[in-house]
């Protein structure tokens, strides 16, 4: 019964948090994920979009109001830029956190459908040419000397395959912030590990074995 | 000894990473490598020929030899590609923080050729560039894909610092004469070893350029 009252009590607070703050709230998360995550997760495109989109309107409000003198406006001002240069930071710290996962792994990012349908486009156009780019320059430095069998950058020969790809098995701290389904347990491959997971639980596991719900939205990376 | 060059050629690139600027490009050693993955290559079809339909298991012997042709060819391959690799990391990591490389290489190679009009040009001239001539097209065109990204994104200014900003204020000292910038708040004029109390902002392209310092 106290759960419940509980439950409702915070469905409420959730809700008298205004939508602004919420965005910005969602932002810091998706970018402490993204930073923990080995994986590139979902682009957060209309998220962005709305931040991106009040950004413009503070800035609006700087130009328009610089050059007043008065000294409470030359305050509001300052609130305002600080409070800017901060939302700027996170915008800027979530995308290159991606972009850096991006350079990273490129070939597989390139040949696997599912992982490629997390990147915006811009992102994958840039994918794309930084790939072209990469391949030219390595074919004009020595490839094309080598015998044409050998030029290829995506061998699997010899059991080895040259592609890198992120490591699942790396270890995140999580937390779990929504009720999990009934029967659902973590299990970790490999180990005979088994943990019933809880709301409000905080773990430090291999990604693979979370990624689900990290997607789903139940366990937020911390 | 097969594999030697290579190895050597993974110090090199070991060295790099540590290190602040880039050494000059091996392109003797790369031009080894590569002979050696030819020869490999030649040999390996020679060894072949009288066979044209080989079965390793009727001769291990023959077998061996050419697995082990194979694995020195690809590792080479690898050892290559991780030595561009790393450099072309590093190459990256220049475009990001705004250090023009090719500007840098301009002017050594301006320098150069004005000293060869001079009695001392012929040392200068040999040490125009650490970059291969496809390091520096390849920076030129990295430049070119983060600008049009980055184009995308003009309110955020994605090469900015990653550190969290603390106050929108700072103080700087200036190193080099940086001339005179503009900011909302009027003129300033940046000479040498002036102090000065500005907007991060307007100046974090200069501190990462290093004409100016941030006191903390």
């Amino acid at each position: 019964m106290d759960d419940d009252i509980n439950d409702i009590l915070a469905e409420f607070d959730k809700r008298s948090v205004p939508s602004s703050t919420q965005d910005l709230n969602d932002l810091t998360k998706q970018w402490i994920a993204e930073r923990g995550a080995p994986e590139v997760l979902p682009y957060q495109g209309p998220l962005l979009e709305r931040i991106m989109e009040r950004i413009r309107e503070q800035i609006e409000i700087v130009e328009r109001e610089t050059g007043d003198l008065e000294p409470n406006a030359n305050f509001r001002l300052i609130l305002i830029q600080t409070e800017l240069e901060r939302v700027k930071f996170l915008v800027r710290a979530y995308l290159r956190a991606r972009m850096a996962k991006i350079d990273k792994h490129p070939l597989y990012l390139i040949n696997n459908p599912s992982a490629l349908s997390h990147l915006s486009d811009p992102e994958k156009a840039y994918l794309r040419s930084h790939l072209a780019l990469l391949n030219n320059h390595y074919l004009s430095s020595f490839l094309r000397n080598f015998p044409a069998q050998l030029r290829r950058l995506d061998d699997a020969a010899g059991g080895v395959s040259m592609v890198e790809e992120p490591d699942l098995d790396s270890a995140v701290f999580c937390r779990v912030v929504r009720v999990l389904e009934e029967g659902e347990e973590l299990v970790v491959k490999g180990t005979d590990a088994r943990v019933e997971l809880m709301k409000g639980d905080v773990v430090v596991v291999r990604y693979r074995a979370v990624r689900k719900w990290v997607l789903g939205g139940e366990v937020e990376l911390i | 000894m097969y594999g030697d060059l290579g190895l050597k050629l993974v110090q090199h690139a070991k060295r790099t990473q540590s290190l602040s600027h880039l050494p000059p490009y091996q392109s003797e050693l790369i031009r080894a490598i590569t002979r050696e993955v030819r020869d490999l290559d030649r040999d390996v079809t020679e060894t072949l020929e009288p066979y044209p339909n080989f079965d390793p298991t009727q001769d291990p012997a023959l077998a061996t030899l050419l697995l082990a042709n194979h694995i020195c060819i690809r590792r080479n391959k690898r050892c290559l590609l991780a030595y561009h690799r790393v450099r072309v990391e590093k190459i990256e990591e220049m475009c990001w923080s705004g250090s023009d490389i090719l500007e840098q290489v301009q002017v050594t190679k301006g320098e150069g050729q004005e000293g060869e009009a001079g009695a001392l040009g012929a040392a200068e001239g040999g040490s125009v560039s650490s970059l291969s001539p496809e390091e520096e097209e390849y920076a030129r065109q990295y430049s070119d894909l983060l600008a049009a990204y980055k184009g995308q994104w003009t309110d955020i200014d994605l090469t900015g610092s990653l550190d969290p900003p603390r106050d929108l204020f700072i103080d700087v000292r200036v190193l080099k004469d940086a001339g005179e910038i503009q900011t909302e708040y009027g003129a300033i004029n940046l000479t040498k070893n002036s102090q000065f109390f500005v907007r991060q902002g307007d100046v974090e392209r200069l501190i990462a350029q290093g004409f100016l310092q941030k006191l903390s």
